[in-house]
Order: structure tokens, then sequence, then C-alpha cells
């Protein structure tokens, strides 16, 4: 019990004594965590937008202007037993027409001066969820384009192509810049570990000459490390969780991007205990380089 | 060179000599360049350095600047070899308390180091030797920082620690101790033994 104490009391005095370096070990680790989250905090949300994207996309199949009745029931018929299909819903000609007056009033009189309706008649088909990915897509899109009576197969791909292909730059900065800046902080760690080893070389000193071993000596060392990046990354979380507030509540105001803002989201729970548990880690990798390198003495 | 068990030998010679360095060899901090070393019936020079710190349990060293930590007490200082090997929390109180009383430190326990004299320090430092009953005492010149009367009583102690059954080894140039312990006396000069001196003293139990 003793020993445990000891153990502790050691990190604990370890931290105390090297205050202000321990502070902006902390600071400094929390910064760089931060910028590293920020690229995270995109990523996720990307991520979750695309998801979403992804789910609400729907397959535009126009027939031809001439396609007879029964012609067009066939055409349903075929697309509702197909399995890659969830919903399939007709639009008239005239439904369409409607809806474009709906959705564009001020623009209703380009059509007006075309006599007859140009619009053409119309299944919205959702495809069921497994079939979404773009090369899913794609390939039923290209097989439905052959089909007789259907005059084009229209579909957002585009849009999630590029937000896909955003998705994967981002994922290449967030890795390239994590790592970069993760080394950073296992060297500022590391750096403030070697100070308290240079602090207290005397103590280090007396204790191997009585009999302690390289572990007993060394896990204060490796707890300083620990919580170190622990707080760090804990801070690091937190002045995210602010810039984020703020940035949701500067959307809001300018409303420029209206409900954008309600589809933004913060790291969940899980991630962010992970992301301490992370920092951890790299706390604990800092005291080791440290150890490795400069050791906490001969033998 | 053999030392026997229970023995107390004074390891004299000009500063530079190698007495330092004999010591430093015997608790496998310093490897010797050909030779071995036996301590305990074990072989210092081919121990793995995860062994080491076992064999240190057993030697008492002491310092002639007493390396104590100025931020705990007198207690905690001589707990500290105790604590290092988990030692559970009422053997740890008992022989903290019985080295202490040995060395006439008790009643300072519960004080810093630093609030007490250069002999009661050293006495301190004697104390945290003793206290796991090591087989071997080793002192690197103990009476450097002190003054005449204060030797003589470190000595006696030493004395009184060596009748107890403790082998002690004793680096000094000091000529108070070479004139008050009428021991076996080896001197080095360069790192070679050139003179041993044999004596009789009898052992005051």
């Amino acid at each position: 019990m003793r020993r445990f104490l000891y153990i502790v009391r050691e990190a604990w005095a370890n931290m105390r004594t090297n205050r202000t370096t321990t502070i902006v070990a902390i600071l400094t680790t929390a910064f760089t965590l931060a910028c590293v989250g920020i690229f995270l905090l995109l990523y996720v949300n990307l991520r979750h937008a695309a998801g979403w994207l992804q789910e609400d996309v729907k397959i535009m199949v126009y027939l031809d202007d001439g396609v007879s009745s029964s012609l067009r029931q066939a055409l349903e018929q075929q697309l509702k037993v197909d399995r890659m299909v969830s919903e399939v819903v007709f639009i008239s000609k005239e439904q369409a027409l409607k809806e474009f007056r709906a959705q564009f009033p001020a623009d209703s009189h380009l059509l007006e001066g075309l006599g007859e309706n140009p619009l053409p008649a119309s299944f919205v088909v959702t495809l069921a969820p497994n079939y979404r990915s773009p090369e899913s897509m794609q390939g039923w899109a290209d097989r439905v384009q052959t089909m007789e009576g259907v005059a084009k197969v229209d579909y957002n791909q585009e849009w999630i192509n590029v937000l896909t292909e955003l998705i994967g730059y981002i994922e290449l900065v967030a890795i390239g810049v994590g790592m970069l800046l993760s080394a950073a902080s296992v060297t500022i760690i590391g750096n403030t570990i070697r100070l308290a080893l240079f602090t207290r070389r005397e103590e280090i000193e007396i204790l191997r000459s009585i009999g302690a071993t390289r572990t007993f000596i060394r896990i204060p060392y490796f707890i300083e490390g620990a919580v170190l990046g622990a707080f760090g990354s804990a801070l690091s979380l937190g002045i995210l969780r602010i810039g984020f507030e703020l940035f949701r509540q500067q959307m809001q105001l300018t409303g420029r991007f209206s409900g954008i803002e309600s589809m933004l989201s913060f790291f969940p729970l899980s991630l962010c205990l992970a992301l301490i548990m992370a920092g951890m880690g790299l706390g604990l990798a800092g005291s080791v380089v440290s150890l490795l390198r400069v050791g906490e003495g001969r033998t | 060179m053999e030392i026997e068990k229970g023995e107390f030998v004074l390891l004299m010679g000009p500063s530079g000599a190698g007495k330092s360095t004999l010591l430093r060899m015997l608790i496998g901090e310093e490897q010797p360049d050909e030779g071995q070393i036996f301590v305990h019936g074990r072989n210092v020079t081919k121990l793995k350095p995860s062994e080491v710190p076992y064999l240190r349990r057993k030697i008492g060293t002491v310092f002639q600047d007493f390396r104590l930590l100025s931020k705990k007490s007198v207690f905690d200082n001589v707990a500290l070899p105790l604590v290092v090997q988990g030692v559970s929390e009422r053997d740890i109180r008992r022989k903290v308390t019985e080295a202490l009383r040995a060395v006439g430190v008790d009643h300072k326990k519960d004080q810093p180091p630093n609030s007490l004299s250069a002999g009661e320090q050293q006495r301190v430092c004697i104390a945290r030797a003793i206290v796991n009953g090591p087989v071997v005492l080793l002192a690197d010149e103990p009476t450097g920082n002190l003054d005449p009367e204060r030797t003589g009583e470190i000595i006696e102690l030493f004395k009184l620690i060596n009748a107890r059954g403790t082998t002690v080894i004793v680096a000094t140039h000091d000529p108070q101790v070479v004139k008050q312990v009428h021991r076996r006396a080896v001197t080095l000069v360069d790192g070679v033994l050139t003179q041993e001196r044999r004596s009789a003293e009898r052992v005051e139990a």
C-alpha cells in the first residue's frame, strides 16, 4: 500500500515541482491535439453528411413522351419487382408541371411560351439501402437506361462523388497532420519528463543505490506522462467544443445556411473517451521515449 | 582479496586510489576490467542488470554527502529501502523505529533532514543503510563532513553494527578513523592493493 502511495505521490510531486513546465506541456499538447481535432471533426461531419445524402438520393427515370399507358404500367411493375428498388413513385407530365410551378413560381412563365407541356413523365426511384453505393447506382442506372420507353436516367451522383473525394482528401490530411502533431505532442511530453528526470536525478540515484528496480523508478514518470497526455487531450476536447458551439451559433446568426447547423454534430461520448485514451497513450509514449533516450541512470 | 563474513575492513589510500570505485563495483555499479567479484556467494560481475537491485537490497550504503531526500521526513528517508521492496506498513513502522533507535535519532523522526546537524544526518543515513538488515555495510568516506568528535561517534556506531554480525567496509583517508579502528586495513594506490594490516582487535559485543 505504502509502495503504491509512494509511486502516486512521486508522480504528483514531479508535476508539482515542475509546475510551470507541466502547465505549459498540458497547454501545448491541448492546442496541438485541438488542431488534429479540427480535421477529425470536419471528417466526422462530412462523413455524416455524405451518409445522409447517400440515404436521400433519388434516381429519376424520365420516360419517352409518346410512351403508352400499358408500357408505362409494365415498366412500373418491372421496377417494383426489382430487388434493388425499395420505392417507386410515378409523376405524370401534369404533376411535374404542377411541381415545377410550385417550386419555381417566378420562372413559371418560361413554360408558358412553349404551349405544350415540355416536362416528361417520370418515375422517382429510391434504391434499397444495400444498393446505394456509387457503383451499384451506376450499374442500375445503366441497366434501366436500356429499357424500352426510358428516355433518360438521372441522379445526383456527381455531388456524392465530389463529397466522397473530398472526404478522402480530408482523411489523408487528417492522418498526415495527426501523425505530425502527435509526434509533436510526444516530444513535448517527452521533454517534460526529461526535465523531471533531470530535476530528480539525485533521488533516482538514491533509489538505485537502495535496490529499487527499474520499473519502480520508472512508473511515476510513466504515470506523469499518461496524466499529462490525458489532461492535454481532455482540454483539447474542451477547446474544440467551445469552438464548435461558437461556429454553430455563428451559422445560426448569419442564417445563410439555414438548417445546416442542426446537422452538425460534435464527437460522440465514446469517441471523446477514445481520444482521451489516445492522449494518454501519446503521453505514455513520450515518457517511454524519454526514459529510453536518457534512461533513469545506469543500472 | 577476500573479506570474511563479519569482518570490519578499512579501505585506505589517497584520493583517486580507487577506494570508491571498488565500493561501486561491490554494488554492481561499475564493472572491473578483469577479475571477478563475489558478494554473499553471488558473482556480481555476472549479474544481469535486472538482478542488481536485489543484490543492493543485501548491501547497505553510507555516503560522505549523506544523500538524504530533503523533502521527506527522517522517518520516510529511512523507510525508503523497505518501501521499495513492498514491505508491509506494520513492519516498516517497527523496523524504521528500531533502526532510528539504534543510531540514536529516533526523537527526530518527523523532522526534515536539513534541520539536523551533519552528525545526525550521517546517523540517519546509517539507519537507512541498516534498516533492511544487510549482510554488508559499505561506507564511502563517512566522516568526511564531520568534526573529530562526531567522527568518533560514527565509528563507534559502525563497530556496534559490526558486532551484530554485519560485515563493514569503510573507505577512508581520514587518519583519525585509522587511529580509532584497529582492524584489518587495506591500502590502495592507483587501484592496486599495496599494503595490508591485520589487527586482532576483539569484537566488543
